[in-house]
């Protein structure tokens, strides 16, 4: 199989558009969850996430999430330096799950009711992004949208790492998108698992999670193109792991066994030792159940303590399916910074997970080899392992 | 992708108004073809094929989806605990639950909402609900697509078969007829598709795999690609380019005069199959007889995989369902031939089927 590096990143995210904005505000620990604006919140619990600033580039006859999306896909490709003639072959790969179901849900609201716009029922589809995006940069290798809950970002990056590595393209574009939506914060709500303040992953105080948007995107390649063409390479992703829970539609399995397969998985694929992982960026969404139970399994995979651990998500709160894409560009940069970033809000540690969860500042430790953890609803684990630079 | 030396189809399951039962069912279906009275399921065939206190915890798709899964997986004998992953194509997902989830909240404000149902707006939920009913434990995906979700993931299916990542795929299609969708579709000047619903499985294992535990053969899967073809979002394209197929051929090591039959998209959508003609006629040059079998039972995600299973029948027996105004049945050569799908906004696949 080819190497598979990273070449280019893309984000757009509650610190705004850029890369840049990302890093420079999950590495100062800031947190971006407060008051919903986009849609309505009264009458619920928790009125709170966390929302990309205005105002969107692009034009407002596209849905938000496809803004949000052609925002970091086209940074990708420009910081991948890829070309027209690049992206003719290209694959594209894209985790989504609302799609374009805010305006969609505007609409609807409104009883259905004229004017019937085609992004009504067409843009509201999660694939609606992956059109867009070939459509706009002109992208005719294999393309399909991945829909696997919180951890479609993350599926996306390894379905476009296994094409990469089967010898089907040389390079792909892929990463995941979510805005915002009435249906998803209202179905957590009912669940009852949004924490009406910002989340505490990690923390013994935990009561759940914030949702939050945005849009993540890399650019993957074999590592021969990229030295051919002389690319900067920000990360090898050398290993991942797919897995299934088959136990329960939203709950984890109590064991984390699905987690536990998924980061063995990575690992192997990339020969990797637990020991030489120092990173974990968790899934990490702040709910007692989550926390306890990725707790538990990355201490069997890599032994208690045995790394450090933090969650973007209390900064930038759950994006949904750009979560795992979002979350995979923050380990890439962990490893090319040198610099974990921390978990906010963080004050009282949970002993349920028994690991420096690093509290509110980040932390300059030299890493070579990291992992981010996705898992969504219906038991979809994705473990993604990264090497710093070209490996 | 090159799917040698060969990705066998162990195992068929079919739910649909017109046929629902494993291979021989759609065998006997395919040799007398008839279009269905009504394009909608009936309750009673879904009755049959779940445990009624199973089928209550399931949203209607999800329902169609399992029961599929479980003839397929029962015909081919696979065991799920030795490795199975899960791929499954939808255009909708459960719209269904979606709508009555939002009419909680419209009828009654937050203490309207339904957390049991929130889980169904997502759109893997019939991978969730399919994966614990059969106990599929690896990969499991669920790919969204414009009419061509079937297609789709038996394509991504064959390739993770092919490339040993996971020893064998449930891959699936599944769609159910959506009230608000069909209303907005004809109020947009594109209710003219005939659209149908139901679910359709295949189960894809190495051929070497099969063999060994003395699995019956239904046929093979020798090469799967998917493209994107330059279009805009919904639209149609000018370009006569056969992305997809050009792929499959090429990583099959064949040529176009190889392709003895084709499964065709088509469903009425007049543009969209004037596009899909063009884009046959560019790959193939002098055009191998067609099917269009949405014509006949509806274009949902089912039907391409479907088709993959159809095609398997046609490259075994050497015939060929016939759809063009009168139904019938044609004799064409067996062996290899294309199931080959087109949605509007480019999204193209190309699946070389064969005997076994």
């Amino acid at each position: 199989m080819k190497p598979v590096v990273v070449t280019g990143l893309g984000a757009v995210s509650p610190y705004g558009a850029g890369v840049v904005a990302y890093w420079k505000g999950l590495a100062a620990g800031v947190c971006t969850i407060r008051d919903l604006t986009l849609i309505e919140t009264d009458g619920f619990r928790c009125r709170i996430g966390a929302e990309v600033p205005g105002p969107l580039a692009g034009s407002a006859r596209r849905t938000r999430a496809d803004r949000l999306a052609i925002a970091a896909a086209g940074e990708a490709l420009e910081d991948a330096g890829l070309g027209a003639r690049d992206r003719r072959a290209a694959a594209l790969v894209v985790g989504a799950v609302g799609g374009g179901m805010l305006e969609a849900e505007a609409w609807y609201w409104r009883g259905g009711a004229r004017p019937a716009c085609l992004s009504a029922v067409r843009a509201m589809l999660p694939s609606a992004h992956a059109e867009t995006l070939s459509s706009r940069f002109a992208l005719g290798g294999p393309r399909h949208t991945v829909v696997t809950a919180c951890s479609s970002g993350a599926v996306a990056l390894a379905e476009a790492a296994e094409l990469i590595a089967d010898g089907v393209v040389d390079v792909a574009l892929a990463g995941g998108v979510d805005a915002v939506t009435r249906i998803c914060f209202m179905g957590f709500n009912a669940l009852k698992l949004l924490d009406p303040v910002p989340c505490r992953p990690f923390d013994r105080e935990r009561r759940g999670m914030s949702i939050g948007e945005g849009a993540g995107f890399m650019v993957l390649e074999s590592r021969a193109r990229a030295r051919a063409r002389g690319a900067h390479v920000y990360a090898t992703l050398a290993g991942h792991g797919m897995t299934t829970d088959a136990f329960h539609v939203t709950a984890p399995e109590p064991d984390g066994d699905g987690m536990v397969r998924a980061m063995t998985a990575a690992l192997r694929q990339a020969g990797a030792a637990p020991a030489e992982v120092r990173y974990a960026n968790a899934h990490g969404t702040g709910t007692p159940q989550n926390d306890r139970i990725e707790g538990r399994a990355l201490a069997r995979v890599f032994g208690e303590g045995g790394l450090l651990v933090s969650s973007s998500k209390s900064m930038i709160g759950h994006t949904m399916a750009a979560a795992g894409s979002l979350e995979a560009i923050a380990t890439v940069l962990a490893l090319e910074h040198g610099v974990v970033p921390p978990t906010a809000n963080l004050a009282t540690p949970d002993p349920d997970v028994p690991f420096d969860c690093v509290p509110r500042v980040s932390r300059g430790v030299p890493l070579a080899c990291a992992i981010s953890n996705s898992f969504g609803f219906g038991g979809q684990n994705v473990t993604l392992l990264f090497r710093r630079g070209p490996a | 992708m090159t799917v040698e030396p060969g990705v066998a189809i162990t195992g068929v399951g079919v739910v649909s108004a017109a046929v629902t039962g494993d291979s021989a069912a759609l065998g006997a279906f395919l040799a007398a073809p008839s279009a269905p009275a009504d394009a909608a399921l009936g309750a009673g065939a879904l009755a049959a094929l779940v445990d009624p206190a199973e089928a209550r915890r399931l949203s209607r798709v999800c329902h169609l989806t399992v029961a599929a899964a479980r003839l397929a997986l029962r015909e081919s004998g696979v065991d799920p605990a030795a490795g199975l992953g899960l791929i499954v194509g939808t255009e909708f997902g459960d719209l269904g639950s979606t709508h009555a989830f939002a009419d909680g909240f419209l009828a009654r404000g937050p203490a309207g909402l339904s957390a049991l149902l929130f889980p169904n707006t997502v759109m893997n939920t019939m991978v969730a609900t399919t994966a614990i009913a059969v106990g599929a434990r690896e990969m499991a995906l669920t790919l969204n697509a414009p009419t061509v979700g079937g297609e789709l993931a038996v394509a991504r299916a064959a390739a993770a078969v092919a490339s040993g990542r996971v020893p064998a795929v449930l891959a699936g299609g599944v769609d159910e007829l959506d009230p608000v969708v069909e209303h907005e579709l004809t109020r947009l000047g594109l209710g003219a598709e005939c659209r149908g619903e139901g679910a359709a499985f295949v189960v894809l294992e190495p051929r070497a795999a099969a063999r060994a535990r003395g699995a019956t053969v239904l046929g093979e899967v020798r090469a799967a690609a998917w493209r994107a073809l330059p279009a805009r979002p919904w639209g149609v394209g000018r370009a006569r380019c056969s992305y997809a197929i050009d792929a499959a051929l090429k990583a099959a090591g064949a040529r176009p005069g190889d392709v003895g039959w084709v499964y065709a998209s088509g469903s009425r959508d007049e543009a969209r199959d004037r596009w899909e003609q063009a884009v046959l006629d560019a790959a193939l040059g002098p055009a191998p007889p067609v099917s269009a079998l949405g014509r006949l039972l509806g274009r949902h995600a089912g039907l391409g995989v479907l088709r993959v299973a159809a095609g398997a029948w046609t490259a075994r027996s050497g015939l060929l369902p016939v759809v063009n105004g009168t139904t019938g049945v044609a004799r064409v050569r067996p062996g290899r031939g294309l199931v080959h799908g087109l949605a509007r906004g480019g999204a193209h696949v190309a699946l070389l089927v064969d005997a076994a």
